[in-house]
């Protein structure tokens, strides 16, 4: 099996003041294609740079970082645009909706930058609702669904481009434990469909639920899992 | 994706209807006052150009003073002369003109303007009959003692209405008869010159009668059809030069005089367009800071859709449109203000309205100019953003 993601030496401080802070230090990791691994580790250990960089929203100080192969370090802005368009679908803690639009423009908006016609976006986040049971909640705005209603939305839209690589930092973090398990079951019927789920929790019931666990700790990996 | 940016703006503008007025204040103030400002300066320059037009846009008056007598230049001759001499004349009407007592019984009119014209005066001025006839080619040569009078005069002699038919006396040292053949139609002032209490007599009998106590008389030129008359005058103007020297003649004609008042109208009101256009610079600030403001509300929203794939180029478009939407529409209702003004302001003098389409397309294009200019560095800041920095700020 080839690796959707790898990381070779990543590295990324942080320079506040005078002091550097390590969020992660020289972590090496391939994460293979069709996998589900959980993140797990204390609050700060830097679960959360590890996903924005390996989501392309961040750069490392030092170090690679190979999606699907392709290094990402020589691209451009541009190229990592189309990149995190294509090829990563993005789930949110706090949902990260935006608040004047509907669940269903919500759930088009990635494919507005990928040049898709109205019609063809309206169509296609339409059946996307659908598959995560909100097909009739699709003109509410997000102050007018519940929380996990909001992550379905978030979930909706990570998937709406066919991504092959889903990242969710902490997605049912917000969320009850029976609303929290919803999604989780959302993410298991994605990973058997062929997505490479990455996911980040707290839970340790659910990460156990994983094909694999990656255990961080200031910063670097304590357990490859 | 501009549909959509343009729906994306007006959401966001509609999402804050008070803020987004009062930030479009500066630059609606700004167009409707440029776009009233010139469609005044259009308006009142189209009102004087039609009292122009009543006085003759055809017409050179040339008119001898000074010691022009002793110069024997202006003789009757000169009319053919000139003809002769200057390209583009139709016709030379020589006229004299001096002021005369006029009586009937007991009315009597001081200071009345006496002019001896030619026959070819009157369609030449554009001069209508409201009743009677105009004397013709015959009543000159054989300088018979008729007269046609303005309506104003004739209410004054006649105030029964019965002037056709009756006579008037004509003091120059002593009185003279004159009977009424017609009497003009009431018109507006032009150059300060109406007609409606002159008294005409043919120009032959003018001459017997009063030439020895007279003024200067005037040749009233015609300008052909198809010539410039402001070139025809300053060709007068070259050939009197010459032969005269300017001290021995006065020339007026109402086409350079309009050529002027256009001129001084226009650089006037110009002038007052560009002061009122720096309030659109105040109103292009107004668009940046309110730019500016919404692109650090909205730091988490370009942090979403970046981390969706929105490029620096996208997000920065998106901005650049939110901000000429902005000011597109303050100069859309600058504009209509400003029409809405220029139009009570012009009722108000008794004027027509004269749009400036100039007016128009220059609010459009600067509105769409400041939209662009001032949007810029926002639309820039916003698309240089960094999706994780973006992202971590709500
Ligand atoms: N923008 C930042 N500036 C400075 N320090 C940061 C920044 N973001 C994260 N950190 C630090 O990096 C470390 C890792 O943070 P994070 O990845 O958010 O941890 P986790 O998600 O595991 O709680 C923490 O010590 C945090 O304080
Ligand atoms: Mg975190």
């Amino acid at each position: 099996m080839s690796s959707a993601i790898r990381l070779e030496d990543v590295s990324r401080l942080y320079f506040v003041g005078d002091t550097v802070v390590r969020a992660l230090d020289g972590i090496t990791l391939s994460i293979e294609e069709g996998s589900f691994t959980a993140i797990v580790g204390p609050s700060g250990s830097g679960k959360s740079t590890l996903m924005s960089l390996i989501g392309c929203l961040d750069l490392p100080t030092s170090g690679r970082i190979l999606i699907a192969g392709e290094d990402t370090s020589g691209m451009d802005e541009d190229e990592l645009a189309l990149l995190r368009n294509r090829h990563i679908g993005f789930v949110f803690q706090h949902f990260s909706l935006l608040p004047r639009m509907s669940a269903l423009d919500n759930a088009a908006l990635p494919l507005l930058y990928a040049g898709i016609p109205l019609r063809e976006r309206r169509k296609r986040a339409a059946g996307m609702l659908e598959r995560v049971g909100l097909g009739d909640r699709m003109d509410h705005r997000p102050s007018e669904l519940s929380g996990g209603q909001k992550q379905r939305v978030a979930i909706a839209r990570a998937l709406i481009n066919d991504p092959a690589i889903i990242l969710a930092d902490e997605p049912t973090g917000a969320l009850d434990s029976a609303t929290g398990h919803e999604v989780m079951d959302i993410f298991h019927g994605l990973n058997r469909e062929g997505h490479t789920i990455v996911f980040v929790t707290h839970d340790n019931a659910l990460a156990s639920e994983c094909s694999r666990m990656v255990r961080l700790s200031d910063g670097r990996v304590a357990d490859a899992g | 994706m501009l549909g959509e940016d343009i729906r994306m703006a007006l959401a966001s503008m509609a999402g804050n209807r008070l803020r987004t007025f009062l930030s479009l204040l500066g630059i609606m103030i700004g167009v409707a006052s440029v776009v009233a400002i010139l469609n005044l300066g259009r308006s009142v320059t189209e009102s004087i150009s039609e009292s122009f037009e009543i006085g003759g846009l055809d017409t050179v008056n040339v008119m001898p003073r000074g010691q022009a007598r002793e110069t024997m230049i202006f003789t009757e001759e000169f009319a053919y002369d000139l003809m002769e001499e200057i390209e583009g004349i139709r016709e030379v009407l020589p006229t004299v003109s001096s002021m005369a007592n006029v009586r009937k019984g007991q009315e009597i009119s001081e200071g009345v303007q006496v002019q001896g014209v030619t026959s070819g005066y009157f369609p030449s001025n554009a001069l209508e009959l409201d009743e009677g006839a105009f004397f013709g080619p015959i009543d000159n040569i054989n300088r018979r003692q008729v007269c046609v009078i303005g309506k104003e005069l004739a209410e004054e002699l006649f105030p029964a209405g019965d002037a056709l038919g009756s006579y008037v006396s004509v003091f120059r040292n002593q009185a003279k008869s004159f009977l009424v053949i017609g009497i003009l139609a009431e018109r507006d002032e032009s150059l300060g010159a109406s007609y409606n209490s002159t008294l005409f007599m043919p120009y032959n009998t003018y001459v017997q009668r009063f030439r020895r106590t007279d003024q200067v008389g005037t040749y009233v030129v015609k300008v052909a059809e198809g010539y410039d008359a402001t070139a025809v005058a300053d060709d007068i103007e070259g050939y009197l030069d010459e032969i005269a020297g300017s001290d021995y003649y006065r020339l007026f004609s109402p086409a350079t005089v309009k050529e002027m008042s256009d001129s001084v109208m226009s650089t006037f009101s110009m002038f007052l367009a560009a002061i009122a256009a720096i309030s659109l610079v105040v109103g292009g600030i107004g668009i940046m800071n309110i730019m500016l403001v919404s692109v650090v509300e909205r730091t988490g929203e370009i942090g979403i859709r970046k981390a969706l794939g929105a490029s620096p180029k996208a997000i920065r478009m998106q901005f650049l449109v939110e901000s000429v939407t902005l000011s597109l529409s303050g100069g859309l209702i600058g504009l209509a203000a400003g029409t809405a003004l220029s139009f009570a302001a012009v009722s108000l003098a008794g004027w027509s309205l004269h749009i400036s389409l100039g007016a128009i397309a220059v609010s459009l294009l600067f509105s769409l100019f400041i939209g662009v200019f001032f949007g810029w560095y926002p639309a820039a800041k916003a698309a240089r953003l960094q999706p994780m920095e973006a992202l971590s700020r709500d």
